[in-house]
C-alpha cells in the first residue's frame, strides 16, 4: 500500500507568537514492503511527519494519500486509515491503561469493531510475535511489567490491528543494548512478514543496519532520500543536518581518503566493511 | 489546544513591564468596578478602558476574542435566564408563558457584558504576566498574612507548581489522546455514556503520569534541600515604578467614574 506525501507543510499554532513551521514542502512515496529509516536532529519534524501518515494531524498545505485514500477528504474514514497504518509512539508504554496485558492489546482490534474472539486471537498472536508468549503474563496488570516488557506490550497493541504499514517513533529510546537488539530483531521479523516498516531514529548505526532506505530531515525539510550507500556518500549534507556517519561508514570514508579507493560505499556495516578492508589489504594498493 | 486562559503571551509592552502586584491589585479594582457598573455609560467607560488596555498590551483584539469563546455558552445561558426571569418594567413581548420586559433585557445585557468584561480583564492579567511573576506577586501581597499563620509561601509555591504543570499536562493529554486514536479510539462521537467510557484510556495513563511527575518533583526538591519559605531570598526582586503608580491612578479614576455614572 503506497503512501504518497506531496508538498506537505505543517504549521503549529498559526497566528500566535508560538507559530512554528514543523514541516516545509516534504514529498516522498513509501512503496510496499520497504523498510525506511527516518532520521534527523531533535525538533527537525520527524514526529510531526509520521503523525500525518495516519491522519492524526492535518496538513496545513499539501496532501497525504494512503492506498489512494486522500486523508484530507472528509469522506475518508479515519478508522479505515488507522487500520492500514499503525503508529507506535515514542515511549508507547505510557499509553497502557487496561487492567490486564491482554485487555490492553485487545483495545485496538475492539475499536476496529471486531468480535471478541477475533480480538482475543489477534491479541494472543501479537503478544507471541513480540516475544511475550507466556499466557501467565497476559493476565497481569501492565503496570507490573518491566520497562522493556511494557514497551513490547504497547507494540503488540498496534500489531494486533494488523496494519499493512507499521511506523515506530524511536522504538529503542531508553532501552539497554539488549532491549534494543530485541526490538530491532522484532522489527526485522515484522518486515520479513511483508509489512512496510518506518522507523524513526536518532541512531545512524541502527538505521544503517536495518533500513533499505533512509530519509533525512533537517529543519522541517527532507534533505536526503535514498539507499544507505547514497545517503552516506553525501557526508557533507548529513553534517549540515547535524548528523554523523555511522562509525563503519566514517571509517570507510577515511580509509578511502587515505588511498584505499577500493572500499565500496556499500560497506557501511561491520559485516560488510571487514571483508572489504581485508580485500583492500590483500590487494595492497598503498 | 486552543486555551488562552492562563497562558502567557510574551511581549515587552507597558502592561508586560508593570509590577505583578500592581497588576493584580488593579485587576481586583477593575473586577469591583465591573460589579459597580450599572448604567450604559459606566459599561461604555469600562469597555473603553479594557479596549485601551488591550491596545497597550499589543496583543491583538482577535486573540482576546478567541479567548472568550469557551465562555460564550455561559454568557448566552445567563443572558437568556436573566431575560426571561427578571420581572418588572414595561412589557416588550408576550407569547404564552414567556414575558420579556425592558428591565429584563437590560439586566440580561448587563450580566452578559459583566461576564465578558471579567474574562477580558483577568485574561489581560494572565496574558501579560508570566506565571512565575504572578505567583511572586501573590506571595508578596499575602505576606502580611503570614504573621497570623497564613501559609503564604506554601500557597504561592503550590500555585506556581500547578501553573507550571498545566502546559505539561496538556501536552501529555494531547500525546496520549493521539496514541489512543492511533489505536482506533474515538473521543468525539457516541452517546454521553459512551464518551465518558472512551475517556478511560486517556485518564488512566494521565493519572499514572501525573503521580509519577509529582513523585519525581518532590524528590528533586528535597534533593536540593527545599524547606519552605523562611529566609529565602529571590533572584528577581519585585519593584514598583512610576508606571505602576500611573496605572493605579488611572484605575482609581476609572472606579470613581464608574461609581458616579
Ligand atoms: N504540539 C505542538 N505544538 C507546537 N509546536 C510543536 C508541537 N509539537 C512539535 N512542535 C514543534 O515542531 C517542531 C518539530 O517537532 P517534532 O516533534 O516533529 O520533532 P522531532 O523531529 O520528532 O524531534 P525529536 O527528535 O526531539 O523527537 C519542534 O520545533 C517542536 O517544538
Ligand atoms: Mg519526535
Amino acid at each position: 500500500m503506497p503512501i504518497e506525501v506531496k508538498d506537505l507543510t505543517h504549521v503549529y499554532m498559526p497566528g500566535t507568537p508560538f507559530e512554528k513551521k514543523a514541516l516545509d514542502g516534504v514529498s516522498f512515496t513509501l512503496e510496499n514492503g520497504e523498510f525506511v529509516g527516518l532520521i534527523g536532529h531533535t525538533g527537525s519534524g520527524k514526529s510531526t511527519l509520521i503523525m500525518h501518515l495516519n491522519g492524526l494531524l492535518k496538513p496545513t498545505l499539501g496532501s497525504v494519500t494512503v492506498d489512494g485514500l486522500d486523508l484530507s477528504d472528509k469522506n475518508v474514514s479515519l478508522r479505515d486509515v488507522r487500520k492500514r497504518v499503525g503508529l507506535v509512539f515514542q515511549y508507547p508504554e505510557y499509553q497502557l491503561f487496561e487492567e490486564t496485558v491482554i485487555g490492553d492489546v485487545m483495545f485496538g482490534p475492539k475499536n476496529l469493531g471486531l468480535g471478541a474472539e477475533e480480538c482475543r486471537a489477534r491479541a494472543e498472536e501479537a503478544l507471541a510475535q513480540v516475544g511475550l508468549p507466556d499466557a501467565a503474563l497476559w493476565e497481569k496488570s501492565p503496570f507490573e511489567l518491566s520497562g522493556g516488557q511494557k514497551r513490547r506490550v504497547a507494540i503488540a497493541g498496534v500489531l494486533a490491528m494488523k496494519p499493512g504499514t507499521l511506523i515506530l517513533d524511536e522504538p529503542t529510546a531508553g532501552l539497554d543494548p539488549r532491549g534494543r537488539d530485541e526490538i530491532m530483531a522484532l522489527m526485522r521479523a515484522i518486515h520479513a512478514k511483508g509489512t512496510t516498516v518506518v522507523m524513526v531514529s536518532h541512531s545512524m548505526t541502527d538505521v544503517s543496519r536495518l533500513c533499505g532506505r533512509i530519509l533525512v530531515m533537517n529543519h522541517a525539510r527532507l534533505t536526503l532520500d535514498g539507499s544507505p550507500a547514497d545517503v552516506f556518500a553525501d557526508a557533507a549534507r548529513l553534517r549540515e543536518a547535524g548528523l554523523d556517519l555511522p562509525p563503519c561508514a566514517a571509517l570507510a570514508e577515511r580509509l578511502r581518503g587515505a588511498g584505499f579507493a577500493g572500499i565500496p560505499g556499500e560497506a557501511f556495516t561491520q559485516e560488510a566493511l571487514a571483508p572489504a578492508i581485508l580485500a583492500a589489504l590483500g590487494r595492497g594498493n598503498v | 489546544m486552543q486555551i488562552t486562559i492562563g497562558q502567557y503571551f510574551p511581549g515587552d509592552s507597558l502592561l508586560h513591564r508593570m509590577d505583578p502586584r500592581a497588576k493584580i491589585l488593579i485587576t481586583i479594582a477593575l473586577i469591583v468596578g465591573v460589579f459597580l457598573a450599572d448604567s450604559v455609560l459606566s459599561y461604555a467607560a469600562m469597555f473603553a478602558f479594557a479596549f485601551a488596555m488591550i491596545r497597550l498590551s499589543r496583543i491583538s483584539v482577535k486573540y482576546i476574542v478567541k479567548g472568550l469563546k469557551p465562555i460564550m455558552f455561559i454568557v448566552i445561558f445567563t443572558f437568556v435566564i436573566n431575560m426571561f426571569f427578571t420581572t418588572g418594567g414595561t412589557e416588550l413581548v408576550r407569547w404564552r408563558f414567556i414575558r420579556i420586559t425592558d428591565s429584563g433585557v437590560r439586566a440580561a445585557s448587563f450580566m452578559a457584558l459583566r461576564l465578558v468584561l471579567l474574562v477580558i480583564v483577568t485574561q489581560l492579567l494572565t496574558l501579560t504576566t508570566s506565571s512565575i511573576a504572578l505567583t511572586d506577586g501573590i506571595e508578596s501581597l499575602l505576606k502580611p498574612l503570614a504573621r497570623i499563620g497564613f501559609p503564604a509561601h506554601e500557597l504561592a509555591m503550590m500555585m506556581s507548581i500547578a501553573m507550571r504543570f498545566i502546559p505539561t499536562l496538556m501536552e501529555e493529554t494531547d500525546k496520549i489522546m493521539k496514541a489512543q486514536m492511533a489505536r482506533g479510539a474515538d473521543f468525539e462521537s457516541g452517546s454521553l455514556i459512551q464518551r465518558a467510557r472512551a475517556m478511560l484510556p486517556l485518564l488512566v495513563p494521565l493519572f499514572v503520569s501525573a503521580f509519577r511527575r509529582a513523585d519525581e518533583l518532590a524528590l528533586a526538591m528535597e534533593a536540593r534541600c527545599y524547606r519552605g519559605g523562611r529566609g529565602r531570598t529571590r533572584m528577581k526582586q519585585l519593584r514598583c515604578t512610576k508606571l505602576d503608580a500611573a496605572g493605579a491612578a488611572v484605575a482609581a479614576a476609572l472606579l470613581a467614574v464608574v461609581a458616579v455614572l
